[in-house]
C-alpha cells in the first residue's frame, strides 16, 4: 500500500517521539491499573509471619497456600455467601431482563399513545426521588421485608439507564416498516415480541444482562441495609464484613480446630478477596466487548 | 310560546354548531376554572374549627400555641404543628401537595385559555390541562373532606368541620369536568385522536407489559417520594413514623447550623474534581490508545486499563488498605525499606482528597475511554489525510484535527455529569474511609452522612431525610437550570 509507504518516508522526530510517548504512557498505565491485583494475589500467596514482620511486597513473600487452606478447611460460610449470590445474580438478571424487554419494547413502539409519558416517568426517577430515609423506610417499615431474599435483588432489577439502553437497541435491530407490516398481516403485540423482536436482540439482551449481573455481583451495600442474618449475606458484603472484623477468622479457628497463632489473619483477607473476584476477572475478557457497545450506546444516546 | 320556541330551537341549533359550541364551552369552564382556582388559594378557609376551649384541653395544646378558629390547606400544617397532633401530619402534608398541584393546572389552564396557547393538536391540549385541574381539584376537596373525618376520629372529637367553600369546590370543579369531557369528545373526532380507553382497548396487551415496570418504580421510587415528610418531623420510638411530632423546618435549621456547608462543599468539590480531571485523562488516554499501531497492544492496555471498573468497592477497600496500611502497608514496607520513617495515612485527613481522586481516576478511567474512544473511531480518515499531504506532524493533528472534533462529545457528557453534581460517590467513599472519624472534614459527603445516620442513628431519621431531601431538590435546580441553558443555546443536547 502506498499508505504505509509514504508514512515510514513522512516519520519525522516528532512522529518517533510521539511513539515513545505513548508506548510509554499506556504502558505505564495499564501497569497501574493491574499491579494493585498483583499487590493482592501476591499477599493471599505469601507466608502471614512473613508479611507481619516485614509488610507486604509487590511479589509473594515466602511463597504459602495456608491462606487458601484456612478459608477452604471451613468452607461452609463462604460456599453460603456464594450460593446467595449467584441465586441473587440468577433470579435478579432474568426477571430484570424480562421487565427491561417489556418495558423497553412498550416504549419504543409507535403506535403506543402514552410513550413518551411512560418514559418520562421513568426518566424522572433518575433526577429527583426522596432520598435514602424513605425508600429504605418504604421497604422495612411499610413492606416489611427486612432480612428476606426478594430485598436483596429486587431493588436493582432495572434502572432507567438500562431501560434506555435496550430502547436503543430495539429501535436500531428492528425497523419500524418490519412491526408494521407484521401487524397489517395481523400479528399481535405478543406475535412481534416474541417472533420478530427478540430473536434480533441477541447482543442487547447481553449487554444489558451483563451490566445487571456485574452490579449483582458487586453489590454489598443492600446487604448492609437489609440483611438480618448471616444465611442471606452475599459474597461481598460477607468480605466487607470479615476485613471489618478480627473475630471471623477467630471464629474460623475453631471450627478449623487450629491455634490461634497459626491463623493466617493478614493473608486470609487477601485470599478471600480473589476467591470473591475471581469469577469476574475470569470472564471478563469475554464479555468486555459488550459493555464497550453497552457503554457507547448508553453514553451518546442516554 | 312560540316565539320562546323559536328563541330555544335557534339557541339549540346555536350550541350544534361546533365553534360556537366551543366557544361558549370554554367561557363556562374558565369561569368555574376561575372560581375555583380562587376558592382554593391560601387565604380561603377550608376547616373551621368550633369549641376551641375544647379542642384546647382535649388536645393538652401547650399555652404559647397559635390556634386559629380557620384554616386553608396551606397552613394546616402549622396547626399540627402547634397542637402536637403528629398523627395529622402526614395526610396534611399529602392534602398540602395536591391543593397546590391543583392550583397550578388551574393556573396554567387559564394561562392557556388567556393567552391562546392551545398546543399543537387543536383544543386538545387545552382540554387535558383542563380536565386534570378539575381531577386534582375534586381529589383536593374530597381529600379534605376524608382528612375531616379522620382527624376528628382519631383525636376523638367534633369540632373540626368543612367550611361552605371547600364544599362548593366538587361542585364546580365536577360542572367543569363534565362540560370538558363533552367538548373532548367532539374535538378528538375532529382530530382523529382517541382517549384512554380505546388506547387500552387496543393496546391492552402493552398496557400490561408495563405492569411490573410500573410496580417497581412505584415501589421503589415515587411511593418513597412520598416519605420526604420525614424530614419535617421529629422521630421518636413511642410514637412511630406516622405519628411523631411535626417539627416543620427545625432539621433543616439544625443541618444548616452543623454541617451542611462542609458536606455540600465535599461533595460538590470532589465531583468537579472527578469531572473536569477524569474527562481530561479518559480523553488524553483516548486519543493515546487511537494512535497505537499494534493492534495486539491496542488492545491489552485496554482491556489491563478497563479492568479496575469490573471489581467491586469491597476490593477497592482491601487494596487500599493494603497499600497504606501503618504496620504492614506495601507504601510503609518500601518508605521504611528506603530508610523513611513510616506515614500514618488513616490519620492523616490531607493525603485523602488526592487518594479518593486518584482511585476514582483508576477505576473510571477505562470506563470514561470507551466513549471518546467510539467518537474518535468516527472521526473519518480524510481529514488525517488532507493534514498529512499539508505537512502537519502527529501533534498538530491532534491538537487541530482530534480535539475539535471530542469536543461535542465532551459537552454532552459534561452537561450530563453536571447534572448528577449534588450525588456523590457513595461506595467509594464508605469504603475508602468507612466510619475512619478522624477523616471526616476531608471526606464526608451528604450521602456518607446520610447512610451513617440511617443505619446507626434512627432517631435522627428525620435528620437523614432532611439532608437527602436538600439533596434531591438541590440537584433538581441544578439539572433544571442546565437544562434550560442548553435549550437555550443548543436544543439538540437538552436532556428532555
Amino acid at each position: 500500500m502506498t499508505g504505509t509507504k509514504t508514512n515510514r518516508i513522512r516519520k519525522d522526530a516528532s512522529a518517533v517521539a510521539f511513539d515513545w510517548i505513548k508506548y510509554g504512557l499506556l504502558t505505564l498505565t495499564a501497569l497501574i491499573c493491574v499491579l494493585p491485583f498483583l499487590v493482592i494475589i501476591s499477599g493471599s500467596l505469601s507466608d502471614n509471619a512473613t508479611v507481619m514482620r516485614e509488610g507486604y511486597g509487590l511479589l509473594p513473600k515466602n511463597f504459602s497456600w495456608s491462606a487458601y487452606e484456612t478459608i477452604f478447611e471451613s468452607p461452609k460460610e463462604i460456599i453460603n455467601a456464594y450460593k446467595m449470590t449467584i441465586y441473587y445474580t440468577a433470579i435478579g438478571t432474568a426477571v430484570g431482563l424480562a421487565v427491561i424487554v417489556l418495558t423497553a419494547y412498550t416504549i419504543s413502539r409507535k403506535e403506543f399513545k402514552y410513550r413518551n409519558v411512560v418514559s418520562f416517568l421513568i426518566y424522572f426517577t433518575s433526577i429527583f426521588g426522596g432520598g435514602l430515609v424513605p425508600w429504605y423506610l418504604m421497604y422495612t417499615n411499610i413492606l416489611g421485608l427486612r432480612g428476606s431474599t426478594f430485598i436483596i435483588w429486587f431493588p436493582a432489577i432495572m434502572s432507567p439507564f438500562l431501560v434506555i439502553l435496550m430502547r436503543t437497541f430495539i429501535a436500531g435491530s428492528v425497523p419500524d416498516a418490519i412491526t408494521e407490516s407484521a401487524r397489517i398481516d395481523g400479528a399481535g403485540e405478543g406475535t412481534i415480541l416474541t417472533r420478530i423482536v427478540l430473536p434480533v436482540i441477541g447482543p442487547g439482551l447481553a449487554t444489558v444482562g451483563l451490566f445487571l449481573a456485574l452490579g449483582y455481583w458487586n453489590d454489598w451495600y443492600r446487604s448492609s441495609m437489609f440483611s438480618t442474618s448471616k444465611e442471606t449475606w452475599e459474597l461481598q458484603f460477607y468480605l466487607y464484613n470479615m476485613l471489618n472484623s478480627a473475630t471471623a477468622v477467630s471464629e474460623m479457628s475453631q471450627y478449623a480446630n487450629v491455634s490461634m497463632d497459626a491463623v493466617p489473619t493478614q493473608t486470609v483477607k487477601l485470599a478471600m478477596a480473589v476467591v470473591a473476584t475471581g469469577p469476574v476477572l475470569l470472564f471478563y475478557p469475554f464479555v468486555q466487548r459488550y459493555f464497550v457497545t453497552g457503554i457507547t450506546i448508553g453514553a451518546v444516546k442516554g | 310560546m312560540t316565539a320562546t320556541n323559536a328563541k330555544l330551537r335557534s339557541g339549540v341549533s346555536l350550541l350544534e354548531r361546533p365553534a360556537a359550541a366551543r366557544t361558549i364551552g370554554i367561557w363556562i369552564v374558565t369561569g368555574l376554572s376561575l372560581a375555583t382556582l380562587l376558592l382554593s388559594l391560601p387565604f380561603v378557609n377550608w376547616f373551621t374549627l368550633t369549641n376551641l376551649s375544647g379542642l384546647w384541653k382535649a388536645l393538652s395544646i401547650p399555652n404559647e400555641a397559635v390556634i386559629y378558629s380557620g384554616y386553608s390547606a396551606y397552613n394546616l400544617l402549622s396547626f399540627v404543628q402547634q397542637s402536637g397532633a403528629g398523627i395529622l401530619g402526614f395526610p396534611a402534608s399529602m392534602l398540602l401537595l395536591v391543593t397546590i398541584a391543583a392550583a397550578l393546572f388551574q393556573a396554567a389552564f387559564l394561562f392557556r385559555v388567556a393567552f391562546k396557547r392551545y398546543g399543537n393538536k387543536g383544543y386538545l391540549q387545552l382540554y387535558s390541562t383542563g380536565t386534570c385541574a378539575m381531577i386534582l381539584s375534586i381529589i383536593a376537596s374530597f381529600g379534605a373532606i376524608a382528612y375531616l373525618i379522620f382527624a376528628n376520629a382519631r383525636l376523638g372529637i367534633t369540632w373540626m368541620l368543612p367550611s361552605p367553600m371547600v364544599c362548593l369546590v366538587p361542585v364546580l370543579s365536577i360542572a367543569a369536568y363534565v362540560v370538558l369531557k363533552a367538548m373532548q369528545k367532539t374535538e378528538r373526532v375532529r382530530q382523529h385522536e382517541h382517549g384512554f380507553l380505546v388506547e387500552f382497548k387496543r393496546n391492552w396487551l402493552l398496557f400490561l407489559f408495563l405492569v411490573p415496570c410500573f410496580a417497581y418504580f412505584i415501589i421503589n421510587n415515587y411511593l418513597p417520594m412520598s416519605g420526604v415528610y420525614f424530614a419535617f418531623t421529629q422521630f421518636n420510638f413511642r410514637d412511630g413514623l406516622f405519628a411523631s411530632p411535626f417539627v416543620g423546618f427545625k432539621n433543616f435549621e439544625f443541618l444548616f447550623m452543623s454541617d451542611l456547608w462542609k458536606l455540600t462543599k465535599n461533595t460538590v468539590l470532589y465531583n468537579i474534581v472527578f469531572i473536569g480531571l477524569g474527562n481530561v485523562l479518559q480523553i488524553f488516554f483516548a486519543i493515546l490508545v487511537s494512535q497505537v499501531g499494534s493492534k495486539w497492544f491496542k488492545k491489552t492496555s485496554q482491556t489491563m486499563i478497563f479492568m479496575p471498573y469490573f471489581v467491586s468497592f469491597v476490593i477497592l477497600r482491601v487494596l487500599v488498605y493494603n497499600l497504606f496500611e501503618y504496620d504492614y502497608g506495601v507504601i510503609n514496607t518500601y518508605v521504611t525499606a528506603l530508610g523513611g520513617s513510616r506515614i500514618d495515612f488513616y490519620n492523616t485527613p490531607k493525603y485523602w482528597p488526592f487518594l479518593i481522586v486518584a482511585f476514582n481516576m483508576w477505576k473510571g478511567l477505562g470506563y470514561g475511554m470507551v466513549v471518546y474512544l467510539a467518537t474518535i473511531m468516527g472521526i473519518s480518515d480524510d481529514y488525517y489525510d488532507a493534514a498529512k499531504v499539508d505537512g502537519a506532524n502527529i501533534f498538530q493533528q491532534i491538537i487541530y484535527i482530534t480535539v475539535p472534533l471530542l469536543t461535542p462529545t465532551f459537552i454532552i457528557l459534561l452537561l450530563y455529569a453536571l447534572g448528577g453534581i449534588m450525588k456523590g460517590q457513595f461506595e467509594l467513599f464508605y469504603q475508602m474511609v468507612g466510619t475512619n472519624g478522624v477523616l471526616y472534614d476531608a471526606t464526608d459527603i451528604l450521602d456518607t452522612y446520610v447512610y451513617r445516620i440511617t443505619t446507626s442513628q434512627p432517631l435522627s431519621m428525620g435528620l437523614a431525610t432532611a439532608a437527602g431531601l436538600y439533596q434531591s431538590v438541590f440537584g433538581l435546580v441544578i439539572i433544571v437550570v442546565t437544562n434550560f441553558c442548553i435549550k437555550r443555546g443548543n436544543p439538540e443536547y437538552a436532556l428532555f
